[in-house]
């Protein structure tokens, strides 16, 4: 889990909240349930007593003293209801006392007599043994003169036994509320969240080629919403310039043209003139950078419009071994020269779907940088193989002087040179890797590099296999193709001098 | 035989036509797409040169209007313009061939003679420079009356140099000839294959047939001709 994920802080503040409201609650509830069962039980002893004087003690001279005790313990039963009751005569003798109750909690014998004057206050708490009782006394006068003190207490058993029962409930249902609460906090703040993941996510993939693509939309009206929209918003700008930086390119390599168009044909009008020899050199030399310029605008076209994704449009397929070796066989005698050896390992039925005239452009770039950065004696092997289902490999390696390291990230950028005085002296525009790059991408395929300084260079090319899918009057010839396709049965290795 | 030229670049216009007056053509020339329209129907052509980017009036509509007057003349289309799109819209609107800027002066020359019908397109079976022979049935080459034995690109870039004796070709039209526009960035393979027929055509003899134009290309003449 990551403890910095807004999923993770967000719940987290949410469950202390949560669980710091829930404690403040169950104080006060607990703080306002003992204030009412205390008020309760006292409202209730003072009834009692004062109900006990007005009922029973009233009649006392007519009814006789036994008869308040019989009556008292029959109507009041302190023994079931747990009650403490005591009435004394006046002088301190006792008239009736209560017995132990029935739950044996306190013993009626040692509550103590209320002390100080009559008039104290009527409340008081006593301990005995291991109970708290409430105690309430008052005073009762019969109209004949005789005045009785009469007491009531109640244990503060039952309302402990509440209480508890309070903590024990709250105690318990916090953490399950909480619990439930961070859980379900915890889920809507993924589904909350998910949207700016697969935002994320779909951001993480877009780049300068795939700008045309946008985030996916989330209706939800809410600030996440307005982030997709203002990223798609932002993403429609970064398009817009660009294309204007691939259409300014273009258009700068159309404006070339013509100034390029009068200059190789002065040069060449002057060419046919009588002029010395060592003019006819100057001249020649500068048709030869003309040739060049012109070599560059041309490619700088060419790339700018597989960018735009304009170029490849006549998709064909073709068997990618056949095709690497005819462009290998056109390209022989460059290695001769070199007395470079050239191996093949090449798969025969790979098939893919590709701008022919691109393809082989890619082949013949790869092959032609082998040989020409390869010394003299050196090896180039070429090799075509079925990666997995869906993909063909095309790898190009070599015993050249290889790519320092640092410079292997951006050989495929425009007029990159790794080191201007070699690269120049082998002649390029510095267009050639770039055009490769541009024409995968705009195939949908991959190229990638791997070189060790000294010790040579590979380049492998990943071409997405041409698709399985045959219209029905090519099903018959489609059937066998997609068997070659899937079971390459033989295998071609040559090697030439 | 009279070709009109069609193009706004003043500086284009001049050395298009003064090159091909040194060729012997006639050539008209119009600066934009009014007067080559005008022009065209003054007279008869045959052959026009119509640049697609005009002021006035563009260049594929100047090829239309050609077009409903008379459809026989040859157009040869000049063009900064090279998108599969261009190329498909140039045929539609009923080019006959299209050249793309900048151009070698020999590769419209080359497509000029192509449209006239009338060489450098050569069609004979043998050809015949000095004592340099080419049997295009066979497939034989004979230097001094011994054969030479070529690779299949060798014989290629030879019989494309014979075929247009005597007129430099350039890098970019030997590659389109005898291989193909995907080795165009491929840095020196025409150089490399010129190298090795040269060394088994002129090595060993005085008279040197295959020549290094320097900036332009390569040809192949009779030594006296220089």
């Amino acid at each position: 889990m990551n403890f910095h994920s807004l999923r993770f802080r967000m719940t987290a503040w949410y469950a202390g909240l949560l669980t710091l409201s829930l404690l403040l609650f169950g104080v006060s509830v607990y703080l306002g349930l003992q204030h009412y069962l205390d008020s309760a039980l006292r409202k209730d002893i003072a009834e009692e007593a004062r109900s006990i004087g007005d009922k029973i003690l009233e009649d006392v001279d007519k009814n006789g003293e036994k008869y308040v005790i019989e009556e008292t313990a029959e109507n009041y039963a302190p023994e079931i209801n747990g009650r403490f009751i005591r009435i004394t005569r006046q002088g301190g003798t006792e008239l009736y006392q209560s017995r132990m109750p029935k739950d044996g909690s306190f013993n009626p014998d040692f509550v103590s007599r209320p002390r100080g004057p009559a008039n104290s206050p009527p409340y008081r708490r006593e301990v005995v043994g291991r109970a708290t009782l409430m105690v309430y006394h008052y005073e009762y006068s019969i109209p004949s003169g005789k005045t009785f003190l009469v007491e009531v207490g109640a244990s503060y058993h039952e309302i402990a036994k509440v209480l508890h029962g309070l903590v024990f409930i709250l105690a318990l249902g916090t953490p399950i509320i909480v619990g439930v609460a961070v859980a379900g906090g915890y889920w809507m703040m993924q589904r909350a969240l998910q949207p700016v993941n697969e935002i994320a996510a779909q951001a993480e993939r877009l780049g300068y080629r795939n700008l045309r693509e946008r985030l996916p939309l989330v209706h939800s009206g809410d600030e996440i919403e307005r982030l997709s929209m203002a990223l798609n918003r932002m993403i429609s700008r970064l398009d817009a310039s660009f294309q204007h930086i691939n259409r300014f390119s273009a258009d700068v390599s159309h404006e070339l043209r013509t100034p390029l168009t009068i200059l190789r044909g002065e040069l060449e009008t002057l060419a046919q003139q009588h002029v010395s020899l060592e003019h006819m050199e100057m001249i020649g030399s500068a048709l030869e950078e003309t040739d060049r310029l012109s070599k560059i605008v041309e490619q700088l076209l060419a790339i700018s419009r597989l960018d735009a994704g304009e170029a490849c449009r006549e998709l064909v397929r073709l068997d990618l071994g056949a095709l690497a070796m005819s462009i290998a066989d056109q390209l022989r005698l460059l290695a001769d020269e070199k007395l470079i050896s050239m191996t093949f390992n090449v798969t025969s039925g790979v098939e893919v779907e590709a701008d022919q005239i691109r393809l082989r452009q890619v082949v013949a770039n790869l092959l032609d940088n082998a040989i020409k950065y390869t010394p003299a004696g050196g090896w180039v092997k070429l090799s075509v193989f079925l990666l997995d289902e869906t993909t063909a490999v095309l790898e190009i390696q070599d015993s050249g002087v290889g790519i320092a390291s640092s410079d292997l990230p951006h050989i495929f950028e425009r007029f990159y040179r790794s080191d201007g005085a070699r690269s120049r002296s082998t002649g390029g525009s510095g267009l050639g890797l770039a055009i490769v790059r541009a024409i995968c991408v705009a195939h949908r395929a991959d190229v990638k590099v791997s070189s060790t300084e000294g010790q040579g260079s590979g380049f492998r090319v990943e071409w997405p296999l041409a698709t399985k899918v045959f219209t029905v009057d090519e099903r018959t010839s489609g059937a066998a193709l997609s068997s070659a396709t899937r079971n390459p049965s033989s295998t071609t290795q040559i090697t030439l001098g | 035989m009279r070709i009109l030229l069609v193009e706004d670049e003043v500086k284009v216009s001049n050395f298009v036509s003064r090159g091909l007056s040194t060729e012997r053509y006639a050539v008209d020339t119009a600066l934009d797409g009014n007067r080559g329209i005008e022009l065209s129907q003054g007279c008869h052509y045959d052959l026009i040169i119509l640049d697609l980017m005009l002021p006035i009036i563009p260049g594929n509509q100047v090829l239309k209007l050609i077009r409903r007057r008379d459809s026989n003349v040859p157009v040869l289309v000049l063009t900064a313009k090279d998108s599969l799109q261009d190329k498909v819209d140039i045929f539609e609107a009923g080019a006959d061939d299209y050249l793309t800027k900048p151009f070698a002066f020999a590769e419209l020359v080359a497509r000029v003679k192509a449209l006239l019908r009338r060489g450098p397109v050569n069609r004979a079976s043998r050809i015949k420079i000095d004592d340099l022979e080419l049997d295009r049935l066979s497939q034989h080459v004979k230097r001094a009356g011994k054969r030479i034995d070529l690779t299949s690109k060798e014989y290629a870039l030879l019989e494309y140099l014979m075929a247009n004796p005597g007129r430099a070709l350039s890098r970019t039209m030997i590659i389109e000839h005898v291989w193909d526009q995907s080795f165009d960035g491929v840095t020196n393979i025409v150089d490399v294959y010129v190298r090795h027929l040269r060394s088994k055509i002129d090595d060993g003899h005085s008279r040197k047939l295959i020549r290094t134009i320097r900036g332009v290309g390569y040809a192949i003449e009779e030594q006296g001709a220089w």
